[in-house]
């Protein structure tokens, strides 16, 4: 009787972290992508400066400061807390990774929080920047840059929300717990995309 | 650490990737026992990869190569659209001073046909290639994210049918194709045209994004055990190359178009000089999108023509590493020259001598891949059928196209026809000798994987040769207008000018370009009911997606297959291995490694779902009444927001799916109880 060599998956697990799993790929794919964005965003900004003279620009009433930088108060509020909430992801990253559910679920509490809290403080930030969208180039883009980072605190926090919501009430499968993994890449992301934004935004007017 | 220490940490961790990998093993099944446990399997996979049909089906139907194909019909009829403008437009300049089109129809038509060549019918059909066929090529039972994958479909068709609705309104976008402020800015375009063009872009842009993230996940993720990156077709690296040229460059797109959207609906100042702006960011954000998007539809035209010189030179690739090299080469090289655009703006002459050098360059990879496929072809005996014969006339086309490029390349040659009809002539020989040609060569190959019958070859002939000749003679005298100092992009022109018969005979050879096309579409409504029967492999072809029947089962692959080399069906051999134990009952698929492809998963295909509908009407209500009030953003963003969460929570069965299967476990492989670690 003639024989057929055969490769056996039946054994293969559904869900593994990193690499293994294509939703990870999805998802640092869907990164680069916003990296991306983010690059040429950065290039807009330092562009643009080629057109002042002062950067930012000097404000036109005589009774507001001269030289008006961005205000320092929110924005470093905002990476500390952002910064701080690493720790929490962190933890539920490993949670995830050991099957700790306990761990997991209150890691995603805190960062949800610190996701609301950052969305807070990011409003006041608008006004630390002097000028609004529409008074100048400076404005606009400083305005993008800041909203558009804010768009993505809002997609992270409602994500994290909603994996949250589905660990407390449903069971944390393999699935989900992949899914803890790759916010938290998300996540990790989304903070140092700010640590950039941070710097250009409000030190590289002060260099000069 | 001491180096004992490591030695045996090396090995706990090798030991542990061997108890990993034990997991997927090499075992034996008598072929009888084989053949009787696919028989009962086979009614299994269809009730469990059955598609929903009529209404429902048009809105939840995830099937890749459903979604594949309605992609392919509705970029053909935008590229019929956008052939019926064409040809508005040589008639209005068969002849000085004629009045068959106003300005400013002309304008319009000039614009819309440029944008729905470029976004409407290119990018989206030769990536809808690679979402039905990559699958195929590699061995999967469908695409990595098939949701999303319909998501991206629904948000292109609003897109496109968005810009048609303005069209025939009256209010088309009038700025041309790429929309250059001042011109498309609030001060000199008041009203709703060219916002339809800005948001029109945001549509197609994330569909395409949408798409590239596909494809990628696919060619990475879910490739046949054996399948490693040095055997992955060529077909297959065009797409991935392209791909990841989209998420490169469209993000440089998004922004421009953003920040042009914004500048007309909030009053932003990105572009406005007189608050600090500048005009030429945009045309440096357009073309470092612009550029790269040449290659976007380029590169999966290359990936056309290899497979079907493979298959009608009957041998196998001549330097496949060079191949594919040279498509990398070409993907980075091609962020490199969006400058050359822009020579007639001021760019620093350092910042011309280095785009006009980059520009030179990319011609290097192309005439790699083109020896290639002349050494390739040498001497070996051809079988010119239609596709081979598409393929003959993109090395004539494109080579002549890639010339004239080498020539605008160079600085004062391209100030002296800037915005010229040598430009025009240029760009639709490398476009549509670059992509259009080898994307008809390949409708004619793959038609009768997608449907079980051959097009007609006395047709195609017909079709061929209408095609070539009529192109020849609409965009070859252009290069001699331009020369002449005709401008691109006038409505009409003097008799003094001399102009006339060249435009003539364009005009004439514009309506033999579309009798071929007319052949094309009569040709494809007759195969689907007369045409002869085709069988699995009707040209005797060497990859993967010829190893099914024709049209595929919806489920690909029943066994997916063990591929051992380049050419996985010239070599493969009879008692070749097959991958068993994969689910019957529930949508699945093989994931395997990035590099080597050993089985790593088996990965849950998601099945149809009315959510990817959901979100993509969520984003268009964010989108077209966002011209109107940016209040329409805030409305969109949550009715996107609960549809992606009804997404997320969506598949109620989930669990008790999975909690019946666990348990489960294919009973229909016998193992032989020593169990070797696989070495695929």
């Amino acid at each position: 009787m003639t024989t057929r060599a055969v490769i056996d998956v039946t054994e293969l697990p559904r869900h593994e972290f990193d690499t293994y799993d294509p939703v990870w790929w999805g998802n640092n794919l869907l990164l680069a992508i916003e990296t991306s964005m983010f690059a040429i965003l950065i290039a807009t900004y330092f562009y643009l400066r080629q057109n002042f003279q002062l950067w930012p620009p000097p404000v036109a009433q005589l009774t507001a400061t001269l030289r008006p930088l961005p205000e320092l108060g929110y924005g470093t509020a905002n990476t500390i807390l952002l910064l701080l909430g690493c720790i929490p992801m962190v933890l539920a990253d490993l949670a995830a990774r050991r099957g700790d559910r306990r761990t997991s679920e209150i890691g995603l509490v805190i960062c949800a929080i610190c996701g609301f809290g950052a969305i807070v403080l990011r409003s006041f930030e608008y006004s630390a920047v002097y000028f609004r969208w529409d008074s100048n180039a400076y404005g606009s883009v400083v305005w993008f840059m800041l909203g558009m980072h804010m768009l993505h605190l809002m997609i992270l926090t409602t994500e994290t929300v909603l994996l949250a919501i589905w660990i407390f009430n449903r069971e944390y499968d393999m699935k989900h717990r992949v899914d803890i993994v790759t916010v938290a890449v998300y996540w990790y992301w989304v903070v140092a995309i700010w640590l950039f934004l941070y710097a250009i935004i409000y030190f590289t007017p002060r260099l000069g | 650490m001491s180096h004992e220490e490591e030695q045996k940490d090396l090995v706990s961790h090798k030991k542990a990737q061997k108890a990993q990998e034990r997991k997927a093993f090499r075992t034996t099944i008598a072929d009888d026992d084989l053949e009787a446990a696919m028989e009962g399997e086979r009614q299994e996979l269809e009730r469990t990869w059955a598609r929903p049909t009529g209404i429902r089906g048009w809105f939840t139907d995830t099937d890749h190569k459903v979604i594949a194909m309605r992609y392919i019909k509705t970029a053909f009829v935008f590229f019929i659209f956008g052939g019926i403008e064409a040809a508005l437009m040589r008639i209005q300049l068969s002849r000085p001073n004629n009045h068959f089109l106003s300005p400013d129809q002309y304008n319009q038509i000039f614009t819309v046909h440029g944008t729905t060549m470029m976004f409407l019918f290119a990018v989206p059909i030769v990536t809808a290639m690679g979402i039905y066929l990559v699958p195929l090529m590699v061995g999967a039972r469908d695409v990595a994210f098939p949701r999303l994958n319909l998501f991206g479909y629904f948000i292109y068709l609003i897109g496109g049918i968005f810009l048609y609705t303005g069209f025939v309104l009256n209010t088309g976008p009038d700025a041309g194709w790429f929309a250059y402020v001042p011109l498309s800015g609030p001060a000199y375009s008041p009203g709703k045209r060219v916002d339809i063009w800005a948001q029109m872009i945001t549509f197609t842009e994330i569909s395409a994004l949408v798409g590239a993230i596909v494809v990628i996940g696919t060619a990475f993720k879910m490739r046949a055990p054996g399948m490693t990156l040095n055997r992955l077709p060529l077909f297959v690296w065009a797409q991935v190359v392209t791909s990841f040229m989209i998420i490169f460059a469209m993000p440089a797109v998004m922004l421009a178009s953003g920040f042009l959207a914004s500048d007309r609906l909030i009053d932003t100042h990105f572009f406005n000089p007189a608050e600090g702006g500048d005009a030429i960011l945009y045309q440096h954000l357009f073309w470092f999108f612009g550029h790269p998007e040449v290659y976007i539809i380029f590169i999966p035209a290359l990936g056309f023509i290899s497979p079907i010189i493979v298959t009608f030179a009957r041998r196998k690739i001549f330097g496949y590493l060079a191949l594919v090299l040279s498509l990398i080469s070409t993907g980075f090289i091609g962020f490199g020259l969006w400058v050359h655009h822009m020579f007639a703006t001021p760019i620093p002459q350092l910042g011309q001598s280095f785009f006009s050098a980059a520009s030179m360059m990319i011609a290097i990879p192309s005439g790699v891949q083109i020896f290639c496929w002349i050494a390739t072809l040498w001497g070996s005996k051809l079988n010119i059928k239609t596709p081979l014969l598409f393929v003959l006339g993109f090395f004539a086309i494109f080579v002549l196209g890639g010339l004239t490029g080498v020539m605008l390349a160079s600085v004062p040659l391209d100030l002296q026809i800037h915005d010229t009809f040598f430009v025009v002539a240029h760009l639709h020989y490398v476009l549509i000798g670059g992509s259009v040609f080898p994307l008809f060569g390949a409708l004619y190959y793959w038609f009768p994987k997608w449907t079980g019958r051959m097009l007609s070859e006395r047709a195609g002939r017909w079709n061929f040769w209408l095609m070539f000749i009529g192109f020849n003679l609409v965009f070859f005298p252009m290069h001699q207008l331009g020369l002449n100092g005709m401008p691109r992009r006038v409505y009409t022109y003097l008799p003094e000018t001399g102009w006339g018969t060249l435009n003539l005979i364009a005009s004439i050879g514009a309506f033999i370009l579309a009798s071929g096309v007319a052949v094309f579409v009569v040709n494809v409504v007759w195969a689907r009911r007369a045409g002869i029967v085709a069988g699995a492999n009707p040209w005797k072809a060497d990859s993967l997606e010829w190893s099914i029947p024709s049209p595929p089962p919806n489920y690909n692959f029943h066994n997916i297959p063990v591929v051992q080399g380049r050419y996985p069906i010239w070599q493969m051999t009879v008692d070749a291995p097959v991958v068993r134990g994969l689910s019957t009952t529930k949508r699945e698929t093989l994931v395997t490694s990035v590099m080597d492809a050993q089985p790593e998963l088996r990965f849950d295909i998601p099945g149809p779902s009315i959510w990817p509908l959901m979100v993509a009407l969520g984003a268009t209500v964010a989108l077209i009444p966002g011209i109107f009030t940016p209040w329409a953003f805030l409305v969109g963003a949550i009715l996107t927001g609960a549809a992606l969460t009804a997404w997320f929570f969506g598949d109620p069965n989930y669990e008790n799916k999975t909690a019946r299967e666990t348990g489960e476990r294919s009973e229909t492989v016998s193992r032989t109880p020593e169990l070797q670690p696989k070495e695929v």
